[in-house]
Order: structure tokens, then C-alpha cells, then sequence
């Protein structure tokens, strides 16, 4: 069984005190010991944010991509080697501003891998400006009139692409995002875990306290998270009570269950054969 | 030489053009005759004008020729846009109940006698039939070619096909045209590529595992040829979102351990860049087929270009090494995208392979078969021989500047890859040492990646005169040097495939600065000859440049030589 220590990494973490970024940590390290995998056996993927430096302060195999492009990466590691245990730390703007697309597809292929976004609604590395999941109306210098776009709701999202695993949990509640990641990676397809992660230096509206006032667990309140129906009810609740833990969960064949080459051993582990490509060539 | 015959099939998007040009195609490769294809086409599926045009020799050709001998007109419009094409003796086979009153025309009911077969969709049997019973085929050699060609299908599909063939041979078997081409069925069989093809097998020679793609012409066919062995090789093949994901998944499974590759053409490799970067600056090995079209932004979709040269080179931001290859042939193309996914391994750096329109759409006929790796050797560091897993380091420094790669999740040592400028262990550093280390370290490699550059194919490079050309156009500068030389000029070319890091020192001994140089590309600013000024200093005295997004035909170079003496 792995220790928590054999994760610690040398790199200096670079994010501000108090931020969400570090339960996040926390609860990545738990949850990676709680499921008895060794460092050498996990690869984290990222993009560019806050959130994106996660994989340097874990000691565990890692990919720092590009902005928005993390999930592409991981998805070409997933094919090459479909035994890769992958997480992708994304932040919201990462995630669902630049690689919206990449977000949305990830889904539909049901590639088997976790996917941790650390939403705190505000762009942290560029200083404060507003992130596609900000709320209507919150003042940034970027935004000076107000946010007026409708944000983006990842979870009614992924549930409407048909996302088999669909859960939120909050950095102020790290024991349960601790069990929430541990669900998502032992969860058979793509598994999104929305983070709530309040922002110390820039996002002034969604603190601790406010959502310390306002989050309950779904499981308290005896949600079936095979109903796609409510699942699809309680993404929509935001405001005065926002649900946490597992909307829904759903296991159907993944990406890597589907090529047929992946079906005998992972593209990785084949041995070239001349045999084939001479048998292509001999039939021009 | 001896037989060239050049057979033009012209009709609109969807009546079956390029199936007509096939199965001609088809029957001179059972005849042991050469054969070289272009395929020209508007950017729709039904309607406008397309054409399919095939030479035959009993000699190896790798150019169009510019006079037609035979014009299968599928419509009127055909026979409108490309008369004047015809030789004095060529004959006009159209798609017409009545005789008409063109000299020299054959008039053939595709349509009615398809119909008599059985199936309105076996016109392009009949066509083929009328076709080669003008050219004096035995039929025979068609019934074999559609036996084979249809061996997956229903006996009513075979049959039909057959006998519509039939139709269409008998009903102008008494009129033969003039040429004498030496059929034979006992020959042995010139094996027949697409351009597209042969870089799809040579990435099964390179051990290519893993491709993605977001489809764009003229790349896309590639991608398809790809697509196709899936259920043979050990591959996958995946239609990405956009060409951003193609390329970053490239790297993500390049850095899992398998080789890969992407194709596009140039506007979606505009979209690659940034990832060539991350390719460059995380040492993830990548190979980027970049089949040009005329640009800016949509261009002309289903036309050729060789106008990417400077985009591919400068791609991304800052510096980082890379090679850059434009293979001229078939058999070129085979072996450089084999050796694309080779270098980029040894080296750890992006590879784009150039290639366009016209060498991805035209069919070649080859001389012998590609020659198959018995082996492949591979790049990778064991984690069995990684005696301190804890102290591996991804971009230890060396003097090559290759760092041994192992690959994540293999064994114990940890592997780490980061865009951001990093430290020899993988982890991002903003310190003035580490950035020094690891932008020197990189570009050591094009010490090493210089040694793998061959140097230009030469054909009489002691003459005074001396086009350079690159790329897809070697077969037709070529064919007319080789028309110029019989006319008594003092001409050669040099052709170039080994493109960046740029073989400066192939190019010593050549005297270059003492000969006439003429380049010809198809493109408008001579994108090669600014090149060759920037990094050797010797400058090009005078270009013949095609940018109309049409083939190079090697009677254009020959007159523009003969108007310039």
C-alpha cells in the first residue's frame, strides 16, 4: 500500500496560500493510496492554468500540454496504451472555454479516463478575468459592465452528451472529493468531476463561506444516480442550494473496448511483423 | 519513346470518371504497360466538370502529357472544354445515341446500353469496354480486371458488369484507333499506386500505430488508405474533432511509446502549429503530412500547390528543430514517411512531410514493389536498463542532445513532459540556466539531424543551366530536361526531398555559383529559391513558377526554356 509521502513532489507549488488548488491536492493523494496505486502506475494530464500544475506537485508520471488541449493528449495516450491509469487536471477555462470542443468529444468517445476540473468561475493565471462557468453579472476589470454571458453548466452539458459518470464535489469538502475521485477512476469510461474551488485572490463572489452556506450532498438527500431524469433536474439547481456528490452514473463500452487491434494487447505492447505489410504490397 | 498515348475522361461529379480511368488503368497493369493518372476535380460530389487523364507507355513516365490521343466525353461539356487538346489523329468517344458531326467521333449510348446490360450504373463498364476495343485491347483482359474488381460482389454484379463491357466493346470493334499498343495478358503486371497510398504503406513500414485526422482535401485520402488496414495491423485510426486534437492526440500516443502521424493540408496545419511546438519543446517524436493545396485560408480546395515550404519550416513559435521532407515519387514517398517516423523517434522532434494535390490524387505505375523492413529499429530507452529509477531524468542533458526517453507507466522510473520551459527532471523552471540548458540542448540535435539529410537528386548537374524544382514535380522537370537535352541544350536539375535542416553541405561541390539556375515551383514568390539565397547565399537568376493550382506539365517547362534561349 502506497504511503501519502510517496506522492510528495520537489517542485515548489506556485499557488497562492489559501487557495482551493491545495485540498484538490489533498484529496488527489488520498484517493490515489485509498486505490493502492504506486506513482509509477498513474499518469496526470494537463493544459495551462492553475489548475494545469497539479501534475508537478504529485510525484507520478506526467504530460503539461498545451491550453485546452489536455484531453486530446490523453485520449492518444489512452489509444496507444489502454492500460494507462489517466487523470487531466483542467481548469474551467481550459477546459470549457479553450477545449470545449475537445471536452465535448472526449464524452462522446467514452474514453476511460478521469477528468478533475478545478472550477473556481475566474481566470487565476491572467489575473481575474471572467471563465465561461463565471456568474451573470460579476464585475471583473475585463468585464467591466458585468458578465453577460450565461455560464456554462458542465454537468447539464456531459449529461446531455451522454457522459457515463457525472459528479461535482467541493475543495472545502476534500474527504468527499476524496471518495468522489476514487468513484470516477474506479468508474469503467469518461468520468467528469466538476470542482467547486473557491478563488482567494479573484473571485470574490464564490467564497468559502458562501459555499460552505449553500452545498449539500446528494446522497443525503437520497438522489438515484441511475435516474437520468433527476440527474438532469438537480444540474440545473445553482443559487441558494447546490448539490455535490455523484448526479449520475451509467457504465457502457469505452473507446479502447471498440478497435479491434486494442481487443489482443495495447497498441504499445505489439511487435512489428513485416508479414502483413508484405502480403498489402504484394496484392498492387 | 516509343508508345505514349494519353486518354482523357471528362464528365461531371458523380457519373463515375475516375472508375472509367481505373479500370483502364487496370488493364494496361495486366498488359505489363506503365501508366501515369491525374485526377482533376471541382470542389463538389454531383454536377461541374471533372476529368480523369491517363498515359500509357511501354516506358517508366511520372509527368502528364499535355495532347490527348482518346477523349471519352461522358458529357457534351467535355467534348467543349478539351477538342483542342486532341491530337491531330485522336478520336472522340462520347455519350450519344446519334452520330455527330465532330471529325473524328465516335458516337456510343453509355446510358442505353448499360441499360440493355441490366443496371444504368454499369454505363462505366461500358465506356471502359468502347475504350479499349478503340485502343485494340483484347477483351479478355477487361473481363479479367472487372472479374477481379467486382471478386467481393454478387454474380448478377459480375455479370452485369461483364456484360455491359461487352456492349460497349462490340459497338466499336470495328473502328480501331491508330495506336499500336503491345497488349499482352502474359506480361508480367506493373504494380499500380495513388501518391496517397504509398505514404499510407509507408507509414506501415515506419511501424505507424496510432493516426489521427480531421479530414481535408487532398489529405484525406491518406487517412482513408489508412483507415482501411485497421483490421490487419496493429492499428488505430481516429477521426478528431479538429486538426488541433489530431495533432495533440499525435503527441499524447507518440509519448505513450507508439509512432504516429497526422495529415492535413494547410489550413488545417495552420491550426497544428502550436502543437508542432509542443512536439518541439517536450521532445515527443511526430509526424505532420501536410498535402498543399492553393491557400490563403480555403483557397482552392481540390488543387495543387507547393506553396506551404516557409509555413512548415517557420511553424510555431520561437525555435525548435525539426525536419522537413517533400518526396518526388511513389517510391520516395514510401521510404521518407518511413523514415519520417524513424527520425522523429531518434531525434524526438516534429517531421512534415510535403506533399500536394497532384501527388496524392495521380496514380503511379511502379517499376518494382516496395521493399518491406525486416526490422524496425526503435528509440526508446527499457525501463530494465535504468539502473536508478529515481534519479531518471526525461531531459537529462547530453551532447547530442537527445535525452534517452522511456516511456510513462512502463516501470518505476517516472517520466515527465511539460510545455513550459523545464529542468533537466521534466518539472517547469523560469531560471535563466535551466532556459540556456535546455534551448541548447535542443538545438544541439540538428548536428545529428543534419547527418541524416541526403543531398538533392542530381541529373546532369555538370550542365550550364540547372532547374531546381522539390517536391512532387520531379517526374515532369525531369521528362523535360530530358526533351530539352535531346534538343542539344546543356541542362540538368537538381531535385530536392531532404528539405530542413537545409543540406547546405550537399550543395559544396556543385559549383552552383558558377551555373545558370532556374527554379521551378508552384507557387508565386519561388518560396525554394529565397530559401537556398537565405542559407547558402547563392541566388537563383530567374523562375518558372505555376500557381494557377493546375499540374506542371513538362511541355510548359520546355517552352518556357526554348522562349528563354
Amino acid at each position: 500500500m502506497p504511503d501519502l509521502r510517496d506522492y510528495d513532489s520537489s517542485a515548489e507549488i506556485k499557488w497562492c496560500p489559501g487557495c482551493g488548488n491545495f485540498s484538490i491536492l489533498a484529496a488527489v493523494k488520498k484517493a490515489l493510496c485509498s486505490l493502492n496505486l504506486a506513482p509509477h502506475q498513474v499518469l496526470l494530464v494537463s493544459g495551462i492554468g492553475q489548475a494545469a500544475k497539479t501534475p508537478h506537485y504529485l510525484s507520478c508520471n506526467l504530460f503539461h500540454g498545451l491550453h485546452g488541449r489536455a484531453l486530446p493528449i490523453a485520449t492518444g495516450a489512452k489509444l496507444a496504451n489502454h492500460q494507462l491509469t489517466i487523470i487531466v487536471h483542467c481548469g474551467d477555462g481550459d477546459c470549457y472555454g479553450e477545449g470545449g470542443n475537445h471536452f465535448f468529444n472526449a464524452i462522446r468517445r467514452n474514453i476511460d479516463l478521469t477528468l478533475l476540473v478545478h472550477n473556481n468561475k475566474v481566470y487565476g493565471l491572467t489575473k481575474g478575468q471572467a471563465s465561461p462557468t463565471s456568474d451573470l453579472h460579476m464585475i471583473t476589470r475585463a468585464q467591466p459592465f458585468g458578465v453577460m454571458l450565461e455560464p456554462f453548466n458542465p454537468l447539464a452539458v456531459a449529461l446531455a452528451l451522454g457522459c457515463g459518470f457525472v459528479a461535482r464535489g467541493y475543495a472545502g469538502k476534500p474527504d468527499h472529493l476524496s471518495l468522489l475521485i476514487q468513484k470516477g477512476m474506479q468508474h469503467k469510461g469518461f468520468s467528469l468531476i466538476d470542482i467547486l474551488q473557491p478563488c482567494v485572490s479573484f473571485n470574490h463572489v464564490n467564497t468559502y463561506a458562501w459555499y460552505n452556506e449553500r452545498v449539500y450532498k446528494l446522497e443525503q438527500e437520497g438522489h438515484n444516480a441511475s435516474d437520468f431524469a433527476a440527474a438532469f433536474a438537480r444540474a440545473q439547481q445553482w443559487g441558494d442550494r447546490i448539490p455535490i456528490g455523484v448526479f449520475y452514473q451509467k457504465e457502457k463500452p469505452t473507446l479502447t473496448d471498440m478497435f479491434p487491434a486494442l481487443q489482443e494487447r495495447p497498441l504499445v505492447d505489439y511487435a512489428y511483423d513485416p508479414a502483413r505489410l508484405h502480403t498489402l504490397i504484394s496484392s498492387l | 519513346m516509343s508508345l505514349d498515348i494519353t486518354i482523357k475522361i471528362g464528365g461531371e461529379a458523380g457519373q463515375g470518371i475516375q472508375t472509367v480511368g481505373q479500370l483502364l488503368a487496370m488493364v494496361c497493369r495486366e498488359s505489363g504497360l506503365y501508366v501515369f493518372g491525374i485526377n482533376d476535380f471541382e470542389s463538389r460530389i454531383r454536377g461541374g466538370h471533372s476529368f480523369f487523364q491517363l498515359r500509357i507507355s511501354d516506358r517508366h513516365i511520372r509527368a502528364p502529357h499535355h495532347v490527348v490521343n482518346l477523349l471519352l466525353a461522358m458529357d457534351d461539356n467535355t467534348v467543349t472544354l478539351h477538342q483542342h487538346q486532341l491530337f491531330p489523329s485522336g478520336i472522340i468517344l462520347c455519350n450519344k445515341k446519334k452520330p455527330v458531326d465532330i471529325p473524328r467521333t465516335l458516337a456510343v449510348s453509355f446510358d442505353e446500353l448499360a441499360a440493355q446490360a441490366g443496371n444504368p450504373i454499369t454505363a462505366n463498364a461500358v465506356a471502359a469496354g468502347a475504350a479499349l476495343a478503340l485502343l485494340g485491347a483484347p477483351f479478355e483482359l477487361l473481363e479479367k480486371v472487372l472479374l477481379r474488381q467486382f471478386a467481393d460482389k454478387k454474380q448478377t454484379v459480375r455479370d452485369e458488369n461483364i456484360r455491359a463491357a461487352h456492349l460497349g466493346y462490340a459497338a466499336v470493334d470495328a473502328q480501331r484507333c491508330t495506336a499500336d499498343i503491345p497488349w499482352s495478358s502474359t506480361s508480367s503486371p506493373k504494380p499500380i499506386i495513388e501518391g496517397s497510398q504509398a505514404i499510407a504503406y509507408g507509414a506501415l513500414a515506419g511501424d505507424c500505430r496510432f493516426a489521427a485526422f480531421y479530414p481535408m482535401s487532398p489529405a484525406t485520402g491518406i487517412m482513408m488508405h489508412l483507415a482501411a488496414c485497421q483490421k490487419e495491423f496493429p492499428l488505430v485510426v481516429e477521426q478528431a474533432e479538429d486538426e488541433i486534437a489530431a495533432a495533440n492526440m499525435i503527441i499524447g500516443a507518440a509519448f505513450a511509446g507508439v509512432r504516429s502521424l497526422t495529415a492535413t493540408s494547410g489550413g488545417g496545419f495552420c491550426l497544428m502549429t502550436e502543437a508542432v511546438g509542443l512536439a518541439g519543446i517536450t521532445e515527443t517524436p511526430a509526424v505532420f503530412i501536410n498535402a498543399q493545396r492553393p491557400g490563403p485560408a480555403t483557397g482552392l480546395a481540390t488543387r495543387t500547390a507547393q506553396a506551404d515550404l516557409h509555413m512548415v519550416i517557420r511553424a510555431g513559435q520561437d525555435d525548435a528543430p525539426r525536419f522537413v521532407f517533400a518526396p518526388g515519387s511513389p517510391e520516395e514517398a514510401y521510404e521518407t514517411t518511413a523514415r519520417a517516423l524513424m527520425l522523429a523517434e531518434k531525434y524526438q522532434v516534429p517531421v512534415i512531410v510535403l506533399v500536394d494535390q497532384f501527388f496524392n490524387d495521380s496514380l503511379y505505375s511502379l517499376e518494382k514493389p516496395f521493399i518491406v523492413p525486416q526490422k524496425i529499429e526503435r528509440y526508446i530507452l527499457d525501463h530494465t536498463a535504468i539502473t536508478n529509477p529515481l534519479g531518471y531524468q526525461r531531459y537529462q542533458i547530453t551532447e547530442s542532445g537527445i535525452s534517452p526517453r522511456a516511456l510513462p507507466c512502463k516501470g518505476k522510473a517516472l517520466v515527465k513532459c511539460s510545455g513550459n520551459e523545464h529542468r533537466e527532471n521534466g518539472h517547469t523552471s523560469e531560471s535563466s540556466q535551466d532556459r540556456i540548458a535546455m534551448v541548447d540542448k535542443r538545438a544541439r540535435k540538428t548536428i545529428g539531424m543534419l547527418s541524416e539529410i541526403g543531398p538533392p537528386e542530381h541529373y546532369h548537374a555538370d550542365a550550364d543551366i540547372l532547374l531546381l524544382g522539390w517536391g512532387s514535380t520531379r517526374g515532369v522537370i525531369r521528362e523535360a530536361v530530358e526533351r530539352l537535352r535531346a534538343d542539344g541544350y546543356n541542362i540538368g536539375c537538381l531535385h530536392f526531398c531532404d528539405l530542413w535542416p537545409f543540406p547546405t553541405h550537399a550543395l559544396e561541390s556543385l559549383n552552383l555559383t558558377k551555373k545558370r539556375l532556374i527554379a521551378i515551383e508552384q507557387n508565386s514568390t519561388a518560396q525554394f529559391a529565397q530559401l537556398l539565397r537565405q542559407q547558402t547565399g547563392i541566388a537563383v537568376h530567374d523562375s518558372f513558377l505555376k500557381y494557377d493550382g493546375r499540374p506542371l506539365y513538362p511541355q510548359e517547362i520546355y517552352d518556357a526554356m526554348k522562349a528563354r534561349s
